[in-house]
C-alpha cells in the first residue's frame, strides 16, 4: 500500500474530526498530509507546497471549496492539481462549477474513508503529478 | 290655402243659392217678374238672411250647447273612471258610445303599458342590484380582474388589476387594452382567448408580470393610463371567454392570482430542507467516517481509540440536540406544542442555569457576575423553556467570549412596559453589524465564527420562538465588534390569554 515517494495531499474542511480522520486514514496509507481549516488558508498552502492532490470541503467561511479551485485553475502552478470536493449538499453544484476547476470528483457527506483513499489512488495513479512533470 | 278654398266656395253656395232664391221668387210671385234685378237680389237676400236667423241659429246654439255638455261628459270621465255616455244628450249617445270604446281601448292600452313600465322597472332594479353585488365581489377579491369585451375595450376591473398591473381604474374603463396593460405578453394572452372562442374551459398561464420598459412595446406606452406595474411578480393568469345569446365571444375574463407569496414559501422550505439536511449530515459525516476508521482498525493504540469513542459520542449528541431544536422550533411554529403555563421565578431560573454553565465558564477562566434583584420576579410562563432560554444565551456568551473574560446576567422587573427584563452582556468578539439582522434566524451562523465555537444555528432562533411566540414577549441584541455583545429578553408579567395551553401558531 506505500506509494514509493511520498505523495503530498492537502486536506481542507471547516470541521476539524473530518480533517483529522482524513488526515490519519491518508498517512496510514503512506501520504503525507497537510491540512487546512478554511478556503483561505487552503489556498496560500496549496500555492507554498504544490500538492499533489487536493480534498476539499464545499462550504467553508472565507473561500468556498468552488472559489478555491477556480483561484487555482487560474494559476499555471496550481491549475493542474486533481481535487476531490466534499460536500454535504451535492446538488449546490452544477456541472459548469465544476467544470471551472480541475475537478475530478464530487462526494457527498456523510463519506467512507476507506473509498477516499481509493479515490486518491486511483486520480494519482492514473496522472502523473505536477510534481513529477516539473521533474 | 285650404281656408281661401272653403272660403270662396262659400262664396260661390250663397252666390248660387242667392241666383235660386231670386230665380224662384220671380217665377212665383207676379210683381217680381217685371221689377229691377237688383230688387231681386235684394229681397232674396232678405229672405236668405231670415231662413238663417230662424234655422241655422237655434241649431247652432243647440250644437254648441252639445259640444259644451260632451265636453264635460269628457272632462268628468277623464277625472273619474266613469262611464262615458253618462249625461250626454240622447242624440249624442252613438258618438259617445264609440268614443267611449276608444277610450276603454286606450285606458286597457295604458294599463298595459304600466304593467310593462313596473316590470321594467322592477328588472331594472334587480339588475342594478346584481351589478353592485358583482362589483362588491369584483372589489372584494385579492386576485385582479379584468373583462374586455369583443373589441379589446375593459368593460370591467377591480381595484387589484389597476394595483397590479399599474393602472387608474376609472380612466381605464372602455379604453383598449392596449393603453391599459403594459405587458406585451398579457395582452396577447387576451387576443388569443378572444380568438380561441373556447367556452368550455378556462385557460391557466403562469406568467411573470414584467413592466413597458421590459417586455411591452413603445406604442403601449404612449398614451397608457397609470403608473408603472409591479414587475418580477408571479401570477398564475386564468383567462375565460364570455358568449352572447348568438353564442359568439362578446368579451374575455382575465383574472391574475399573485402566486410571488406562495413561491417565497416554497422556497423558505426548500432552503430549510437543504440547510436542515447540510447541517445533519456534518456530525453525521464524523461518525460515519470514525466508526470506519475502528472498523478498519486505524486507530492503533487504546488512547486513539478512545478518543474516536469520544468523538462519536460528541457527534451523537450534536446530532440529538440538532434534531431536538428542529424539531421544537418547528412545533412551536405550527402552535402544537405543550405549553405548562405556570407562575416562574425567573430569577430562580437565572441561578439555576448558571450553576449548570459554571464548569464551562471555569475552564475558560470567565467569571460569571450575576446582578439579580431583591424581589421574586414572577411571569406566567414555561419553565422548562424560559430555562432553555437563559441556558442558551448564558452558554452562548461563554463560548464566544476569550479566556479570562466576564460575562454579566442580570435580571429586574421593568415596571414601565409590566415586564421581566433579562440580559445576558459578555466581554467577548462581538457580532459584525451585517450579521445582527440575521442573527435569530434559523441556521444562522456568523461565518467567521465558525471556528470559534459549535453550533447548531438553532439555538438563537429557538429562543426567539420561545420568548416572542410563546410569552409575547421581546428578543434582542446589542454589540459592538470586538467589545462584547449584550443579548436580553423581556416577558410581561401577565399576559391576556394566560389560560390557554398551546402556543400561537407563529
Amino acid at each position: 500500500m506505500m506509494a514509493e515517494c511520498s505523495r503530498r495531499v492537502l486536506v481542507i474542511d471547516d470541521e476539524a474530526h473530518i480533517v483529522q480522520v482524513l488526515s490519519l486514514k491518508l498517512r496510514n496509507a503512506g501520504y503525507e498530509v497537510l491540512t487546512a481549516s478554511d478556503g483561505e488558508e487552503g489556498y496560500e498552502i496549496a500555492r507554498k507546497s504544490i500538492p499533489d492532490l487536493i480534498i476539499t470541503d464545499f462550504q467553508m467561511p472565507y473561500m468556498t471549496g468552488l472559489e478555491l479551485c477556480q483561484a487555482l485553475a487560474k494559476e499555471t502552478a496550481t491549475a493542474n492539481i486533481p481535487i476531490l470536493m466534499l460536500t454535504a449538499r451535492g446538488y449546490a453544484l452544477d456541472d459548469e462549477d465544476i467544470a471551472l476547476g480541475n475537478i475530478r470528483d464530487v462526494l457527498s457527506k456523510p463519506f467512507s474513508p476507506r473509498s477516499i483513499v481509493q479515490l486518491v489512488e486511483q486520480t494519482l495513479g492514473s496522472s502523473g503529478t505536477p510534481r513529477e512533470k516539473a521533474a | 290655402m285650404k281656408a281661401g278654398k272653403t272660403a270662396s266656395l262659400t262664396l260661390l253656395v250663397i252666390l248660387v243659392a242667392l241666383a235660386l232664391v231670386t230665380e224662384a221668387l220671380a217665377t212665383w210671385v207676379e210683381p217680381l217678374r217685371s221689377a229691377e234685378p237688383w230688387k231681386r237680389i235684394a229681397l232674396g237676400a232678405g229672405i236668405l238672411a231670415a231662413l238663417y236667423a230662424i234655422v241655422l241659429v237655434p241649431l247652432g246654439m243647440a250644437i254648441d250647447r252639445a259640444l259644451v255638455s260632451l265636453r264635460g261628459c269628457i272632462e268628468g270621465a277623464a277625472a273619474t273612471e266613469q262611464s262615458f255616455s253618462f249625461g250626454a244628450p240622447r242624440w249624442l249617445r252613438p258618438v259617445m258610445r264609440s268614443l267611449s270604446g276608444a277610450v276603454d281601448q286606450f285606458r286597457q292600452r295604458e294599463q298595459a303599458l304600466r304593467t310593462q313600465l313596473r316590470d321594467i322597472e322592477i328588472r331594472h332594479r334587480v339588475s342594478e342590484a346584481e351589478r353592485r353585488q358583482i362589483e362588491a365581489v369584483l372589489h372584494t377579491l385579492r386576485d385582479a380582474v379584468i373583462v374586455t369585451d369583443s373589441f379589446n375595450e375593459v368593460v370591467m376591473a377591480n381595484d387589484a388589476a389597476a394595483e397590479a398591473l399599474g393602472f387608474d381604474l376609472s380612466a381605464a374603463l372602455h379604453k383598449p387594452i392596449d393603453q391599459v396593460i403594459s405587458d406585451r405578453k398579457l395582452r396577447q394572452m387576451i387576443l388569443d382567448a378572444r380568438d380561441s372562442a373556447n367556452f368550455n374551459d378556462c385557460r391557466h398561464v403562469e406568467h411573470e408580470l414584467c413592466t413597458a420598459n421590459e417586455g411591452g412595446d413603445a406604442s403601449a406606452i404612449a398614451g397608457r393610463v397609470g403608473s408603472e406595474a409591479r414587475s418580477g411578480r408571479f401570477y398564475d393568469v386564468a383567462l375565460a371567454c364570455i358568449g352572447n345569446h348568438k353564442g359568439e365571444v362578446s368579451g374575455v375574463v382575465t383574472i391574475l392570482r399573485d402566486l410571488t407569496r406562495e413561491r417565497e414559501l416554497s422556497q423558505m422550505k426548500t432552503d430549510f430542507v437543504s440547510k436542515a439536511s447540510h447541517e445533519l449530515r456534518t456530525p453525521l459525516s464524523s461518525i460515519r467516517a470514525y466508526v470506519e476508521m475502528l472498523v478498519d482498525g486505524e486507530a492503533q493504540d487504546e488512547k486513539s481509540r478512545q478518543e474516536f469513542y469520544r468523538i462519536m459520542h460528541d457527534e451523537t449528541e450534536r446530532l440529538g440536540r440538532l434534531i431536538d431544536n428542529m424539531l421544537n422550533i418547528s412545533r412551536i411554529e405550527a402552535g402544537i406544542v405543550q405549553i405548562d403555563r405556570e407562575n416562574v421565578d425567573i430569577k430562580v431560573l437565572a441561578e439555576r442555569a448558571i450553576n449548570t454553565l459554571e464548569p464551562q465558564a471555569r475552564e475558560k477562566s470567565i467569571t460569571l457576575h450575576t446582578k439579580l434583584a431583591d424581589i421574586a420576579l414572577t411571569v406566567e410562563g414555561d419553565a422548562d423553556m424560559l430555562y432553555q432560554v437563559l441556558l442558551n444565551l448564558i452558554s452562548n456568551s461563554i463560548k464566544y467570549t476569550p479566556e479570562g473574560g466576564r460575562v454579566t446576567i442580570s435580571a429586574d422587573s421593568d415596571n414601565l412596559t409590566r415586564s421581566v427584563l433579562v440580559s445576558v452582556s459578555d466581554t467577548g468578539l462581538g457580532i459584525p453589524p451585517d450579521s445582527i439582522p440575521k442573527l435569530f434566524d434559523k441556521f444562522y451562523r456568523v461565518e467567521n465564527y465558525k471556528r470559534v465555537a459549535k453550533g447548531t444555528g438553532l439555538g438563537l432562533s429557538l429562543c426567539k420562538h420561545i420568548v416572542e411566540t410563546v410569552h409575547q414577549g421581546q428578543i434582542g441584541v446589542e454589540s459592538k465588534l470586538g467589545m462584547g455583545s449584550r443579548f436580553w429578553f423581556a416577558i410581561p408579567m401577565r399576559y391576556a390569554g394566560s389560560n390557554c395551553t398551546t402556543g400561537v401558531a407563529a
